[in-house]
């Protein structure tokens, strides 16, 4: 989740007054916001993303005059009368635009990179890394409205990136730029590139890569243009709020300006500033946090987390401000309320047991084998279920097996689900060689074999493997184990002899139980050991658990 | 009583002192040196058969003059011999010619001096003539005699009254030194037992025979005593893996807490890791650096159709959950996409999918994969432990209270709380325990499953309090290992001396 450094002098010149530690301690955390650095001169916190409106030092300030109850209630903006005009006729990749313009800013050179800082983690968030949505501002005494959101030919246009000193077409832009490379994915497949130009031409950038270079936003600013391209409509309409919103913060006298889109015949006036109305049942709050709460107490907290409300009946209008995208569902407005409660004031309470708790019959099953091994002087082993077909197939002499694979492994060693354990036990082995012989190891764990009956392809089983290694090992020296396994809970067994290519031929069989297959036993193959870097011989057996409890309780 | 032969043959040589004998003495009487026999001793006096008796007293060691004189006489008694052959002697000529006389430096002075004193001689007119009686001279000459042969019989004795070897001291030929002296006592008991013949010698033997035990010989032997503080060689049992023993002790709290285990398979749809906890399909989570896609197979299937229409629906409008929903188009065919489970949340979405409402409470103690490169902090593959606690009037602050109570049953002291941020919960908790070394650290996240959540499995009425715990890093505190990888380590050794994990809270009661 994004970290955010603010200075803190600048926090508290938004919230307007200073700071004690132990209030930046305490409020944080309410807002579900982690501190990760907390000085004298900056505040760094980790924001989830659910509130990308804390991203920057203007949402946490608005956010903290509220529980510092500095301000309370919703945050209201000046609108000004002035509207201005945007042409959407962009790309049908990414047809949708929105913007918006602030006023009467008073910039300085935290405030710009705070805004800025605020673009890139919107960006990595909640735009998906600019694929939804991109943000652009813009000084508008550069500019003149109304505004154009076109797609050209990428050589039919140049103009200056953002940090570069010369024109360049937009494919060089795409070629020759950090940001272009970074994010030409996102264009440079479709015949036309996007752009946003003035009334005059002039190019202001080209979303979702790069801005202009002579429209760019200072300290001098007083009047910015802001819009936010992408591929929805509602979502660019979340970020224009949040982003306008947080810029209004930087002047007094700041007046927020509308835009009106033109889709074709189709007008879009943004951005949407007026308060969205959730009707809120009080009882609510009772049934699934477990407080009781007076309606007056309901609104005077949600007040400080700066939203209004007022009672309707037995019920309570909550009023959620535009730049509040998480509040989905009522129980965000609980969540609101416990926060700004307080979570240590809830209390808790102990619920008991409703019924019996119970083991899953396999693990209990698997515990009860897994003191036999044990008793027949076994030692457990326990392996992760990733490996890889080389180790799985390959070096097992296997062929046309299949094993669950993965499409974007991290590592070599890892990018399969284990279909069997043996081969982990052979490892097992392969790491141990300095220890002399003899050894005896067991695993008891899941594996995972692809079956197209299960809805999700692979059927998942329990299985035990055992293995014996010693200079004179033979096929007996795991026989008598798996008696001693089948006996020890009265169940007759045969060894029905079977050729695989892991095992040697004439010293290899299938565990038959009631007819019923359900495990393997042999001398592993010479090829094999030498496979695995071993030498000694091995033998071993590799039993399906769920199918031998089937048995015990058939 | 059946004493080792050596202690038999000692308490036999006390005996034979009469109950007394010094310890040198003993060991020179049996033929070993002091140093081999103390242990016995030791032995015999915790048996109450002797006393030891340590003293410290004088011994008398001869000076070189002593030695000289004991082989050549006194100067005295040479001197005398002369003068009993020549009657007189000019003292000049027995000091210039001392030597001729058989005398030394200044033995012709002591010589003159002694035979004065002992009035044999007197000294006139410078000469030195014999004047004692020829029976006088006889027994002087005896008692000198005697003198010397006492003389020789001092060396290394006990001295207990100087006073009676005045005589040699005050000539300088004795010194005297302080020793402490070690004495073997009998009691009377002791001599009366041996007497008696109660005290018998007996063979020591180390491995009992099974021939000792079955003839009864094992009665006439003496059970050789070992020393306790002697480290024995090291044995390793054949173990459980100390991991997978730990997760069945945390499986059997949470049994008497009341949940019932639930399963669920490691390769998942999409539909019940994500799309069944409401998290939007464009969500970061479900992109290829969180989750394992699989290769093959690829998709999967799902019967029923009317719960993939109610998720959907809740994702694009909130369906009829009261929710906005994410307000975008979802793609049913994504769902179908098969992962490794990133989360045991999956288990219990498919729980609460086949039970619905009720009163239960479940719980996971599974694997769940993440694309990550192993090292010593992460891991691609690790345990969850996940629950759920479902029911009408099950609340928040009932989560909370499961974390106060299960943290106490592991161990894990107070747990703090902030609030957290889930996709799938509302509210969300974050609950954190102060580890030793760590400081606090999160281990308990968790919150209220969101009505998104619920309603489309077909809950209706209930809630459902849910967490899920990293059950790796406390199992790391609990067993002592610092890096992840050990947990699964296949170094047998490691796992054979690994300490048995022991979670004290079950053990205090």
């Amino acid at each position: 989740m994004p970290v955010i450094d603010v200075a803190r002098w600048d926090l508290e010149r938004l919230v307007g007054r200073m700071l004690e530690d132990e209030e930046v301690e305490k409020y944080l955390p309410m807002l579900k916001c982690e501190i990760e650095e907390l000085s004298e001169t900056i505040i760094s916190y980790e924001a989830t993303h659910d509130r990308p409106d804390l991203f920057s030092a203007e949402g946490l300030a608005r956010a903290l005059k509220g529980l510092l109850e500095i301000e309370v209630g919703i945050r209201k903006y000046r609108v000004g009368e002035d509207r201005v005009k945007l042409y959407a006729t962009g790309p049908s990749y990414r047809p949708y635009i929105v913007g918006a313009i602030v006023k009467g800013l008073d910039l300085d050179d935290e405030s710009v990179k705070q805004l800025m800082n605020l673009q890139e983690k919107l960006h990595m968030t909640y735009c998906r890394n600019r694929r939804k949505a991109s943000i652009g501002l813009y000084d508008l005494d550069k500019i003149t409205p109304p505004f154009r959101y076109i797609h050209v030919d990428p050589d039919s246009v140049r103009f200056t990136p953002l940090e570069e000193t010369r024109e360049m077409s937009l494919r060089e832009i795409l070629e020759k730029t950090e940001k272009g490379r970074l994010y030409a994915h996102l264009i440079k497949n479709y015949e036309t590139y996007p752009l946003l130009v003035d009334s005059n031409d002039v190019v202001l950038s080209m979303p979702p890569i790069i801005n202009s270079e002579d429209t760019k936003v200072t300290e001098d600013t007083r009047r910015v243009f802001i819009d936010v391209t992408g591929i929805d409509l509602d979502s660019i309409i979340d970020i224009l709020n949040i982003i306008t919103t947080s810029t209004a913060e930087r002047g007094k006298e700041a007046v927020i300006n509308l835009v009106e889109v033109q889709y074709g015949e189709n007008v879009v006036v943004v951005p949407k500033l007026d308060p969205s109305k959730m009707v809120f049942e009080p009882s609510i709050l009772d049934k699934l946090v477990g407080i009781k709460l007076r309606a007056d107490e309901i609104i005077s907290l949600l007040r400080k987390m700066r939203l209004d409300a007022d009672i309707s009946g037995d019920k309570i209008n909550v009023w959620i401000p535009p730049y509040r995208v998480d509040i989905l569902h009522p129980v965000d407005i609980a969540e609101d309320i416990a926060m700004a409660y307080g979570y240590e004031n809830i209390g808790y309470e102990v619920l008991p047991p409703t019924g019996a708790g119970k083991i899953s019959p396999i693990e209990r099953f698997s515990k009860k084998i897994r003191d036999l091994m044990i008793g027949l002087q076994f030692q457990e082993v326990a392996n992760y279920m990733m490996n890889n077909p080389k180790t799985l197939v390959e070096a097992m002499r296997l062929e046309n097996v299949k094993v669950v694979e993965v499409e974007n492994p991290k590592m070599e060693k890892y990018t399969a689900l284990r279909n069997w354990l043996l081969p982990e036990l052979l490892e097992v082995l392969s790491y141990n060689k300095h220890l002399g012989y003899p050894l005896r190891i067991f695993e008891i764990g899941d594996v995972a074999i692809v079956d197209e009956k299960e809805d999700v392809g692979v059927r998942i089983e329990r299985h035990l493997c055992a293995v014996v290694q010693s200079e004179n090992t033979t096929l007996t020296d795991i026989m008598v184990y798996a008696k001693a396994l089948f006996e020890s809970f009265g169940l007759k067994y045969e060894v029905v002899e079977v050729t695989h290519p892991s095992f040697i031929e004439g010293r290899s069989g299938k565990l038959i139980v009631h007819g019923e297959e359900i495990g393997l036993i042999g001398e592993v193959h010479p090829e094999v050991i030498t496979a695995f870097g071993l030498e000694a011989p091995i033998a071993a057996m590799e039993v399906n658990l769920n199918s031998f409890l089937r048995m015990l309780l058939d | 009583m059946l004493l080792p032969e050596r202690q038999y043959r000692i308490i036999a040589e006390v005996v034979k002192s009469k109950g007394r004998v010094n310890v040198e003495v003993l060991a020179e009487k049996l033929g070993l040196k002091t140093s081999d026999i103390m242990r016995d001793l030791a032995e015999l006096q915790s048996k109450n058969l002797i006393i030891i008796e340590k003293k410290s007293a004088q011994k008398a060691h001869l000076t070189e003059e002593a030695h000289r004189y004991i082989d050549r006489g006194f100067p005295e008694e040479r001197l005398l011999r002369i003068l009993i052959e020549r009657k007189e002697i000019n003292l000049s000529t027995l000091r210039e010619n001392a030597e001729d006389f058989g005398l030394i430096g200044e033995e012709v002075q002591i010589a003159i001096q002694h035979l004065i004193r002992l009035r044999a001689v007197e000294v006139r007119e410078g000469k030195i003539r014999l004047k004692a009686s020829r029976e006088e001279v006889e027994i002087i000459s005896e008692k000198l005699k005697e003198f010397r042969r006492k003389l020789s019989e001092l060396e290394d004795s006990v001295v207990e009254d100087p006073s009676l070897i005045r005589e040699y001291l005050r000539r300088g030929l004795v010194k005297l030194k302080k020793r402490s002296l070690i004495w073997i006592i009998a009691p009377s008991a002791t001599l009366e037992m041996y007497e008696r013949g109660e005290l018998k010698p007996a063979k020591v033997v180390t491995v009992v025979s099974p021939e000792l035990i079955a003839t009864g010989k094992w009665r006439e032997i003496i059970f050789k005593k070992f020393d306790l503080k002697v480290e024995p060689p090291t044995v390793h049992p054949y173990r459980k893996h100390p991991y997978m023993e730990l997760l069945d002790e945390i499986k059997e709290i949470l049994e008497v807490m009341g949940f019932e285990e639930m399963k669920g398979p490691h390769v998942e749809l999409e539909l019940w890791n994500f799309d069944a906890l409401f998290q939007a399909q464009d969500h970061p989570a479900r992109e290829i650096h969180d989750t394992f896609f699989l290769k093959y197979p690829k998709w999967g299937k799902f019967a029923d159709k009317s719960l993939m229409e109610k998720i959907g629906k809740t994702h694009e409008n909130g369906w009829i959950t009261g929710s906005k929903g994410w307000r975008y188009k979802w793609d049913p065919k994504r769902a179908l996409r098969l992962i490794l489970r990133t989360q045991t949340t999956a288990v219990s979405m498919r729980t609460i999918y086949e039970r619905g409402d009720g009163e239960y409470r479940c719980f996971s103690l599974d694997r769940v994969f993440r694309p990550e490169t192993l090292d010593p902090k992460h891991a691609m593959e690790f345990y969850q432990l996940e629950g759920i606690i479902v029911g009408e009037k099950v609340t928040f602050k009932h989560l909370l209270g499961f974390f106060q109570e299960f943290a106490k049953k592991l161990g894990l002291g107070k747990v703090k709380i902030k609030p957290g941020y889930f996709p799938f919960t509302e509210p969300s908790v974050e609950g954190f325990i102060k580890h030793p070394e760590l400081g606090w650290i999160e281990v308990f996240p968790g919150g209220m499953f969101r009505p998104e959540v619920l309603r489309p499995l077909g809950v209706k009425k209930s809630n459902v309090a849910a967490w899920g715990i990293g059950i790796d890093r406390i199992a790391m505190a609990i067993l002592g290992i610092s890096d992840i990888r050990d947990l699964f380590s296949p170094d047998l050794e490691f796992l054979r001396s690994r300490k048995v994990p022991i979670i004290e809270s079950i053990y205090r009661w």
